[in-house]
């Protein structure tokens, strides 16, 4: 099958820096391919080498041993001009270009595909349009750089990747500083291109509940062991996720498919409508009562909303949650 | 901006480019009316023979001295900046100008304790350009080693006015120890002049700036990749490495050469390419390479205008007038504070 033909392939290899005859290594014993089609998610804690690793896969970097393997070739064998009509890039590393327009920096991405003095054939801008297009920007294109959001300079800067035309698209931290909602935008952006292009994209995020909820596959990164690969569903049910927790105190919960304290879970029966459970629930989780209330039941009712607290000494009913936490806080510990 | 407000900017540009120099030709300590220039470009002789030999013994070589000094200044300034991503970057403030004054210097000292006649002649035309630009990329080279390790603008800067002050403590050292004869020569030299060129300094001028700008034209693409910084430039195929040293080659000419001919000039290469990008309002080098040197053409030959001063005999020195004009301008700039933006 064309469409999941992979297109960049890496055995065995370790990364890391050179500095004359010493080598720093960063990571080894490294397997991993790219395929056109599917998003592909890099996750691991802060400095286990994420950024090394892209810049390796990039061509900025050298591997230390053994060879990534692009359509086939070494990834040595080509020249930053050929690399740069295979590969794309958003960095993390901020734009101090202001003056330009949304149009003239999707035009900067074609800059591997013209002759010396740049000139943009029809089939450019073309592609400069579907660009725009595919990003969903045409409304910003003759408005300047400095004044965009960042969720919508970060639009702008993928639909100049895309102009760039490569098969492999990566993107450094995409969702850093952005808010909740351009962050689940351009992750389900990049979701939809990765198969409407049929375009191999990786990205590096933090992000993990958005990540789960948008990512064909996840490499899992953590020091001194090799990548962990695998659809997330799969690597959730095969306990993988837990690789993202270095430290004590906290796991990852299979269920709401989100990173939670350790021991915080609630262990109070609570019974009423599905929606208000969970959130007093969530709430008595948060303070860590779980341990200390015992005998006792919490029943929620959804309209009007009440909770009635029920113990061998009584019942009492409280109108919001916050009631409830401040009664228990005071005459539970 | 659109294609035919960009050809009507440039036509404009042009026609005060053009009315300028026409007036430069006219103003000085002796004046001769706009209409007989006029009329002495369509054939018609002078009214007075003297006319003629002012006209063309100096004022015309002045005059093209300004434009082409105008052009280059702006021209490495703009390459300064995008390079260095650092809107306060300009051949004199980061000390490219200091650095061929030191070419000079050495140069001037050398000849006379090796008892080499130069600075007249063809070959004194050439060793003093050809030591400027020497000078001038030794100074960037430098400081491009520097922006290499450090990152940081502001310290970029610092670093250029260390090198300026370092190399003009060198300069006077150097005279310090030099004879009468020397001394003479490098000062009436450093303190610069657009005036006195010969048509020989003017070939040799021509040359350099042609040879400078050559590069530029090649290296338009690779500056609007650096508009994204250096690893969206690699990542879109741009080889740094050659682009460092056509910058550095192409400033050293452009920078070097102006200022063998002209001396010192401050101001121009910082403040011309934001000028340019105020009125074409765009980052793109394939407009603002061309808007840079006519804006550049157009200031450096009104600073001129104005250091005749009209009306009186007297010459201002023409550094005095471009940092007049040039210094309120960047402070104005900073001011509005909105480099980053609009850079």
């Amino acid at each position: 099958m064309e469409k999941t033909k992979s297109i960049l392939k890496a055995e065995k290899i370790s990364i890391g820096y050179r500095k004359g005859n010493k080598k720093k290594v960063v990571a080894e014993n490294l397997s991993f391919q790219l395929t056109k089609g599917k998003l592909t998610c890099l996750l691991g804690p802060n400095g286990v080498g994420k950024s090394t690793l892209i810049k390796t896969i990039m061509g900025q970097i050298p591997t230390l041993h053994g060879d990534i393997l692009l359509e086939e070739k070494p990834l040595t064998s080509f020249n930053l001009q050929e690399l740069s009509k295979i590969t794309s890039v958003v960095l993390t590393e901020k734009i101090i270009t202001g003056i330009l327009t949304v149009r003239q920096l999707v035009e900067l991405g074609r800059i591997p595909h013209t002759g010396l003095l740049g000139r943009l054939s029809k089939y450019d801008l073309e592609i400069i349009d579907k660009a725009i297009d595919a990003t969903n920007i045409q409304y910003l294109t003759e408005i300047r750089l400095n004044e965009l959001s960042d969720g919508q300079l970060q639009k702008a800067m993928i639909a100049r990747a895309l102009a760039q035309d490569g098969e492999i698209l990566i993107l450094d931290e995409p969702t850093a500083h952005l808010d909740l909602v351009n962050r689940l935008e351009i992750m389900h952006l990049l979701r939809g291109l990765a198969e409407s292009e049929n375009k191999a994209i990786l990205i590096t995020t933090h992000d993990l509940e958005v990540a789960i909820e948008t990512a064909d596959i996840f490499w899992l990164m953590q020091c001194g062991m090799p990548l962990v690969i695998g659809m997330p569903e799969d690597l959730i049910i095969n306990q993988q996720m837990d690789l993202l927790i270095p430290g004590k105190g906290l796991v990852f919960d299979p269920i709401s498919g989100k990173i939670v304290q350790k021991d915080k879970k609630c262990n109070i029966p609570v019974s009423g409508p599905q929606i208000q459970v969970k959130w007093v629930k969530a709430a008595l989780a948060k303070k860590g009562f779980s341990q200390n209330l015992q005998n006792m039941e919490i029943e929620v009712v959804g309209e009007p909303f009440s909770i009635f607290l029920k113990e061998k000494e009584g019942t009492n009913t409280f109108q919001n949650i916050e009631s409830l936490v401040d009664f228990l806080q005071l005459h539970k510990t | 901006m659109r294609n035919n407000s960009l050809y009507i900017t440039f036509f404009l540009g042009f026609i005060i480019c053009l009315t300028l120099f026409i007036l430069n030709l006219s103003i000085g300590s002796v004046e001769i009316p706009f209409h007989d220039i006029l009329a002495r470009l369509s054939g018609k002789p002078l009214l007075k023979t003297s006319w003629e030999t002012i006209i063309m013994e100096f004022r015309l070589p002045k005059a093209i001295t300004a434009i082409l000094a105008g052009i280059n200044l702006s021209i490495s300034g703009l390459q300064m900046q995008t390079f260095f991503r650092n809107p306060l970057a300009g051949p004199y403030v980061l000390g490219i100008s200091s650095g061929a004054g030191l070419g000079v210097a050495i140069m001037l000292m050398a000849s006379s304790a090796f008892g080499w006649g130069i600075y007249f002649g063809e070959l004194g035309v050439w060793s003093i350009i050809i030591s400027a630009i020497l000078g001038a990329i030794l100074v960037l080279l430098l400081i491009s080693l520097t922006a290499w390790r450090v990152r940081d603008s502001m310290t970029l800067l610092i670093v250029g006015l260390m090198f300026g002050s370092a190399v003009s403590a060198i300069i006077a050292v150097l005279s310090y120890f030099s004879g009468a004869e020397q001394l003479k020569l490098f000062t009436v030299w450093s303190m610069g002049s657009l005036g006195g060129t010969s048509y020989l300094q003017l070939w040799g001028f021509l040359a350099a700036s042609i040879l400078g700008i050559f590069p530029v034209i090649l290296m338009q693409k690779s500056y609007n990749a650096m508009l994204l910084g250096e690893a969206y430039a690699e990542s879109m195929g741009i080889n740094i490495k050659r682009l460092r040293w056509g910058m550095i080659l192409s400033t050293g000419i452009l920078a070097g050469g102006t200022t063998a001919i002209c001396g010192p000039i401050a101001f121009i290469g910082i403040a011309v390419p934001h000028m340019a990008r105020l009125v074409f309002k765009t980052g793109d080098h394939r407009i603002l390479l061309p808007g840079s040197a006519i804006a550049g053409a157009i200031v450096l030959l009104f600073c001129d205008a104005v250091s005749q001063l009209p009306g009186s005999a007297q010459t201002l020195p023409i550094n005095a007038v471009t940092s007049l004009i040039g210094a309120p301008m960047v402070i104005w700039l900073i001011l509005r504070r909105n480099f980053s933006r609009e850079f």
